[in-house]
């Protein structure tokens, strides 16, 4: 029996990923963000996504990859998990994947590119290694509340 | 708004419009019970109401309003076309005539029509001889929509709603006719919207009707249903609905349908006066209101583009069309933002009842006095207050007034008093709870405060009456000797407090020994919406809430002094501490300033004041105050963001946060 | 048939509603004598309807149907009440109760609120 899991697939650093097409509410282009002071370096500020306010994260920051400037092709991912509504910058955004869930292994050897906690699996394609995101630790609370008090404590 | 190149426009179309109107009121004499002339008419007043309210013309506008609403009546056959009234319509055509030909003539536009608007009025309102007789026939007992009510109806309608009328009546060996009436209105509001009522929502709840009570309802569900559903409640004698197919007849033959049920009892309760106060509202959803706010400020926003294009292109036709949309977009958003404003009389209808019911159950004789149940709350405010109010008034009649043999034993009014009061100060509104009671001993509070550990005896002695009086909020306080049925529910003065606080209000209390105590709550008028000041720091925007800034200086470089490696500068006579946004907030830097002058915007908290420097200081603005989201939390010195014309959003300075204690 | 649980501080109160309960045919599973005693017996009894009494020592009903409702949503709950408990019954209504009966009770007023009760 085969089961399908649609996903978004973006680029960072030229790297491909997925991310389950079921948390992502719109995808973005680019636009002004209004920095928030006194936040986790990552998290870019808020934007204003028809008449809300959400914060917006450059995810290569998150992950610790390497960062550059938008280009024309980058967009912001719209992704709500649990109650959380975040924006994530991504390099682009390209095309929507069917991928069979028996083709997909955990993420333990793959480790190397991006630390294995913010990868859900990996999906083996016929002509690539797909890397599919984990965005409930990618926007673990504890540990982003961590960081902001962390800097707070730093002000005082 | 520049709409000098459309005047003439106006002014060919008011002339024709105006001229129609002539020729019209000519045939309709001849042919009063025509309709379709009357339509004619209506249209005609209609357009140009629109166009000279678009114009400015404010005079134009508020008579031909006046006119349009008494052809509507004429139209909606709620009465004829009586000699009196197309007189006056002529005499209003020949004013508008004159204020026209004052318009082209390079007037102002202006003219005293206010003997022709309550002219007007007075026929709208029934005092026409003709036709009085024939609406006080159903006034009492019929349902009078206003304008906005017939508008929700008919679009309801155009949505695939039903619009019902339902009479419900009760068995005669109903006792408890209110919660009876609750549990039936309670069901309906479970499948559509109540539109109106009659009598009131609150003489239905409170069992004030014979057997009978009548709703006018929207719902998506069939009449079946609805019938099955009230039907389900017990002790329910008969359901009458009709669908209102021509909103209309509701004022003619629904009227008289509702009128025979409560005729049928032998009871007969003094309706009249208390039928008055016709409740006009309808209920929206909170979300829906919200969600248009949203949409409305896509609308700004696209605005301002629309705005920054046509200056781009320099088109002039495209400029001022753009300036009009400015300027009822503007219109539009007041109205909005009003429209999440709600008077106190939601929940201060509800107290009479419960001080009844409560002094029944205690043995006590209490008379309440509610004064200005028309200040306007936020929704949310209203909706959260509810609770506490209450609670405080349980407070009140059980812990405060005596029962009559004590009262009368101190020499005071076997009656006791409360007094509730609301009224607009400022940015807040303070809702007041007053008895004649006992007020509170000070002894007792003192003793319970130094008991529970809240207090050292050396410290209760300096402490004033009010200082002690506060820590009746302290949690788990309760100083009543006997816990009774009212307000000894486990739930004290603290919960209370703390509800008042998360709505960014406060409450104090003040009392006398032996003359009474009183509860005052200050609240915010909204919650989502704030003056603000629009201040740059570098290429930032920020919003400082007007309700915090005492005033804006201009410094000059020279006068910026420091203490301590603290910045500080002279505010009448007085040094205060000087924060620099820039630094607090960690702007990046794009240029260091050359202006010689500073800009310090002046902010306080209670009596402290703190200067914050700014670049430059933009102006004044209403804005919507929008959450960071769940995923920012508690970022310091900011208490939220809002969305700018352009689109951009900036954040919103918590000032308290920013100024040292 | 429904499983009942009777709830009233006076035992005449619990006597008379029980009687007309039986005559009508349906089981009296349990008694309770206030609120607190009734909120305890419905987690052990699971009764299909539950009658409360309004004015009880310990918790009152309207108290005790807040209560039960916390843990059971669906809970039935008639009130019974005395003349002149207009708000009490008002308060019972908002907390959730389904129904309510005026003392006296008559059997045919039980009848029907059990009918529209278990619809």
């Amino acid at each position: 029996m085969e089961n399908l899991l649609k996903v978004i697939v973006i680029t960072l650093n030229n790297q491909r990923y997925g991310i389950n097409v079921q948390q992502i509410l719109s995808i973005e282009k680019m636009q002004e963000i209004t920095r928030v002071p006194r936040t986790s370096e990552f998290i870019k500020g808020v934007i204003n996504l028809r008449g809300e306010t959400i914060p917006v994260i450059d995810l290569k920051e998150r992950l610790q990859l390497e960062t550059s400037e938008p280009t024309n092709q980058s967009r912001i991912l719209v992704i709500q998990v649990d109650a959380v509504t975040v924006g994530l910058i991504v390099d682009s955004a390209t095309d929507v994947l069917d991928i069979d869930t028996n083709e997909i292994e955990r993420a333990s050897e793959m480790a190397g590119i991006v630390n294995e906690k913010y990868i859900a699996g990996i999906a083996k394609r016929a002509e690539e290694l797909l890397l599919l995101l984990n965005l409930q630790t990618i926007l673990n609370f504890e540990e982003t509340e961590e960081v902001i008090q962390l800097e707070k404590v730093e002000e005082e | 708004m520049n709409t000098d190149q459309y005047i003439d426009i106006f002014l060919d179309e008011s002339r024709e419009h105006l001229q129609a109107i002539n020729d019209n009121l000519l045939e309709l004499e001849k042919d009063p019970k025509n309709l379709s002339i009357v339509n004619d008419i209506f249209r005609s007043a209609h357009t140009l109401k629109g166009m000279s309210a678009t114009m400015g013309f404010e005079d134009i506008a508020a008579l031909t309003h006046k006119m349009e609403n008494v052809l509507d009546q004429i139209r909606n056959e709620e009465r004829s076309a009586t000699t009196a009234i197309v007189d006056i319509i002529f005499a209003s055509v020949e004013a508008l005539e004159v204020v026209v030909s004052d318009i082209s003539n390079g007037g102002d536009g202006k003219k005293d029509v206010t003997a022709l608007v309550s002219a007007i009025e007075g026929i709208e309102k029934g005092q026409d001889a003709v036709d009085e007789q024939v609406t006080q026939d159903h006034t009492s007992n019929s349902f009078e929509f206003d304008d906005y009510q017939l508008e929700v109806i008919s679009q309801a309608k155009g949505q695939g709603y039903l619009a019902l009328s339902i009479m419900v009546k009760l068995r005669d060996d109903c006792i408890l006719k209110g919660p009876r009436a609750y549990m039936v209105m309670e069901k309906l509001e479970s499948l559509g919207e109540v539109i109106q009522t009659m009598p009131s929502v609150e003489e239905i709840e409170d069992g004030n009707f014979d057997q009978a009570f009548s709703v006018v309802f929207v719902t998506k569900v069939s009449e079946k249903d609805v019938q099955a559903t009230i039907e389900n409640v017990s002790e329910i004698e008969l359901v009458s609905i009709s669908e209102i197919s021509n909103v209309n007849s509701v004022t003619t033959e629904e009227a008289i349908k509702i009128e025979e049920a409560p005729s049928s009892s032998s009871q007969s309760v003094p309706s009249e006066e208390k039928q008055s106060q016709k409740s006009k509202t309808i209920r929206v959803n909170l979300d829906r209101i919200d969600t248009l706010l949203n949409l409305f400020e896509e609308v700004v926003i696209d605005r301002s583009r629309l705005q920054d294009i046509a200056n781009k292109l320099n088109n002039q036709d495209l400029v001022s069309v753009v300036e009009n949309m400015s300027r009822v977009t503007l219109d539009m958003q007041e109205l909005m933002l009003s429209m999440r404003m709600l008077p106190v009389e939601q929940v201060f209808n509800r107290f009479p009842r419960m001080i009844r019911g409560l002094a029944r159950d205690l043995g006590k004789e209490i008379t309440l006095k509610i004064s200005g149940k028309e200040t306007e709350l936020d929704r949310i405010v209203i909706e959260e207050i509810s609770d506490p109010l209450v609670h405080l008034i349980r407070n009140s009649v059980d812990h405060g007034i005596e029962i009559p043999g004590v009262r009368e034993e101190v020499g005071k009014s076997p009656i006791g008093t409360v007094e509730l009061r609301a009224y607009h100060s400022g940015n807040h509104v303070f809702i007041e709870i007053e008895d004649d009671g006992a007020g509170i001993n000070r002894e007792k509070v003192g003793r319970k405060a130094i008991e529970k550990g809240l207090l050292q005896e050396e410290q209760a002695k300096r402490m004033t009456d009010e200082e002690i009086y506060q820590f009746i909020f302290a949690s788990g306080f309760s100083t009543a000797d006997v816990v009774s049925d009212i307000s000894g529910r486990g739930v004290g003065l603290d919960v209370v407090k703390n509800k008042i606080q998360s709505l960014g209000g406060s409450i104090i209390v003040q009392s006398e020994q032996g003359k009474g105590s009183k509860f005052s709550i200050e609240l915010p008028l909204t919650l989502s919406i704030l003056s603000a000041l629009l201040v740059q720091v570098q290429r930032e925007t920020y919003a400082i809430p007007l309700s915090s800034i005492v005033e804006t200086v201009s410094l000059s470089k020279d006068d910026l002094m420091f203490v301590h490696g603290q910045s500080v500068m002279d505010f009448r006579g007085k040094v205060i501490p000087i924060l620099s946004l820039s630094d607090i907030f960690q702007v990046p830097v794009e240029s260091l300033g050359t202006n010689q002058n500073y800009n310090v915007v002046v902010v306080q908290k209670g009596d402290k004041l703190t200067g914050l420097l700014v670049d430059e200081l933009i102006g004044k603005k209403e804005v919507v105050l929008k959450s960071l989201g769940n995923f920012i939390k508690d970022v310091f010195g900011i208490s939220g963001a809002t969305i700018l014309g352009d689109g951009n959003v900036a954040l919103i300075v918590d000032p308290n946060a920013l100024i040292q204690d | 048939m429904a499983r009942i649980l009777v709830t009233d501080d006076a035992l005449f109160m619990r006597m008379q509603l029980k009687d007309i309960l039986s005559k009508l045919g349906h089981e009296v599973v349990g008694e309770a004598e206030n609120g607190l005693d009734a909120v305890n017996k419905v987690k052990e009894l699971q009764p299909d309807v539950i009658t409360m009494d309004i004015t009880m020592p310990e918790m009152d009903g309207v108290q005790a149907v807040r209560e039960i409702k916390k843990f059971n949503s669906t809970a039935k709950v008639i009130m019974c009440s005395a003349m002149g408990q207009q708000n009490m019954v008002l308060d019972a209504i908002q907390a959730g109760a389904s129904d309510f009966i005026v003392k006296p009770f008559s059997a045919d007023r039980v009848q029907e609120a059990l009918e529209k009760v278990l619809g």
